[in-house]
């Protein structure tokens, strides 16, 4: 049944939310947005097509068309966020981890978009061209761009302290 | 450098075909910066995917699930945010919510439950609160979703036990009704939430967890289609068992 298949692809839905928005509840609200939509709409679906594609496509579109302008920056870094994660793990590690969150949290949405369908989600390019709809080159060049800013505001101590 | 920094990141990210890898691998034993640029794209993929692999071991929130019925729809933030406040608060000073064995306690209160200007919609009945006048008649007529201005039966299922039930929406309540023995039984009685602000979403559109509640303990399978409900009701809504 497709709502099964949408259901197990639920993770990787909300991790790609959380890299368009990092707080926990708005990302979640982008993806119950997109389930409504998804389940709504689910003839729309091609089958043969990927339906990761296509769901992350209805994400991309909820995030824009709803929240993007509603995403509370200022409580991005809340300290109840910030206090999860610690267990086993050491200290620096989620340091990291916070660090390269909090930097995608302040590259430009068209950046973001990308950075979360291949390096988070690990999409191959062709896909993620699909989920922008966008030409190949473009998202190439783009996705060359996000990272030239990832690696620069991951450098700048102000990202890292801030 | 020979490459393109376009090309370099291609061949961290695994998208170049087996000639191009073979040309950029040649190119990085003879130059350490082709080398380096390949390492720095590497190593910030790494750093990303593993900024985010925890999220895909977070338990997913019941209300992502795919579910029947589905929740009131989240049509903006603000309105969700807004939502998710006024229900803490609520809790808090709100009506009860009346399960099946408190809805008999309040049959008395309810016995004279009247819709505007009508007769009582709900009745105490042998220990049981039973739909009457136009509910009872929205309860055995209404299908696909239509409604009146009183009334509106929201989705309608098969229960384990085989008796069909329905969900409606009436003034200020809603409930859960079960057609058994020729009336519609109804286990159990809510308020619904006030609207919040603005009319963000549809009357009727949100049903009080009290009968999500209920509707997700008998529920068997899916809802009926419209043409289910059709079917249903040229049966008089008696059990297909």
């Amino acid at each position: 049944m497709l709502a099964d298949e949408i259901a197990a692809l639920l993770p990787r839905m909300r991790r790609f939310a959380r890299a368009l928005t990092f707080h926990r509840e708005d990302a979640d609200d982008v993806v119950q947005i997109a389930m409504e939509r998804a389940l709504g709409r689910s003839e729309q679906w091609e089958p043969g097509t990927r339906l990761d594609s296509w769901l992350f496509r209805i994400i991309k579109n909820a995030w824009i068309d709803e929240v993007r302008s509603r995403t509370r920056r200022a409580e991005l870094f809340a300290p109840e966020e910030e206090g999860e994660h610690v267990g086993d793990d050491t200290a620096q590690a989620h340091q990291q981890r916070l660090a390269v969150q909090k930097a995608i949290s302040l590259l430009s949405e068209e950046h973001r978009l990308v950075v979360g369908l291949v390096l988070v989600d690990g999409l191959p390019y062709k896909e993620a061209a699909e989920v922008l709809e966008i030409p190949i080159g473009t998202l190439t060049s783009r996705l060359a761009r996000a990272r030239d800013a990832l690696q620069q505001l991951l450098a700048d101590p102000t990202t890292r302290t801030r | 450098m020979r490459f393109s920094d376009e090309t370099l990141m291609a061949y961290a990210d695994g998208e170049l075909d087996p000639q191009e890898r073979a040309a950029i691998e040649e190119a990085m034993r003879d130059d350490p910066a082709i080398a380096n640029a390949v390492a720095n794209h590497r190593a910030l993929r790494a750093d990303v995917a593993a900024a985010f692999a925890g999220i895909l071991d977070e338990p997913v929130p019941a209300r992502l699930q795919p579910q029947v019925p589905a929740p009131a729809p989240v049509l903006s933030l603000d309105a969700a945010r807004a939502e998710r406040t006024a229900a803490k608060a609520r809790r808090t000073w709100s009506w009860p919510e009346w399960g099946a064995l408190a809805a008999m306690l309040v049959v008395g209160v309810l016995a004279g439950k009247a819709l505007p200007g009508g007769a009582p919609a709900i009745a105490g009945n042998g220990g049981q609160v039973v739909a009457q006048g136009e509910l009872a008649s929205a309860l055995d007529r209404q299908v696909g979703g239509q409604g009146n201005a009183k009334v509106k039966v929201g989705v309608s299922f098969a229960a384990r036990d085989g008796d069909y039930c329905r969900t409606f929406v009436m003034g200020t309540s809603a409930g859960l009704a079960c057609r058994a023995g020729g009336q519609w039984k109804i286990p159990v009685l809510s308020e619904t939430a006030p609207e919040a602000g603005g009319g963000y979403r549809q009357a009727g559109s949100a049903l009080p967890a009290a009968v999500l509640d209920a509707v997700d303990e008998r529920i068997a399978g899916k809802p009926l289609d419209a043409a289910g409900e059709e079917a249903a009701r040229a049966r008089g809504w008696q059990a297909g068992r």
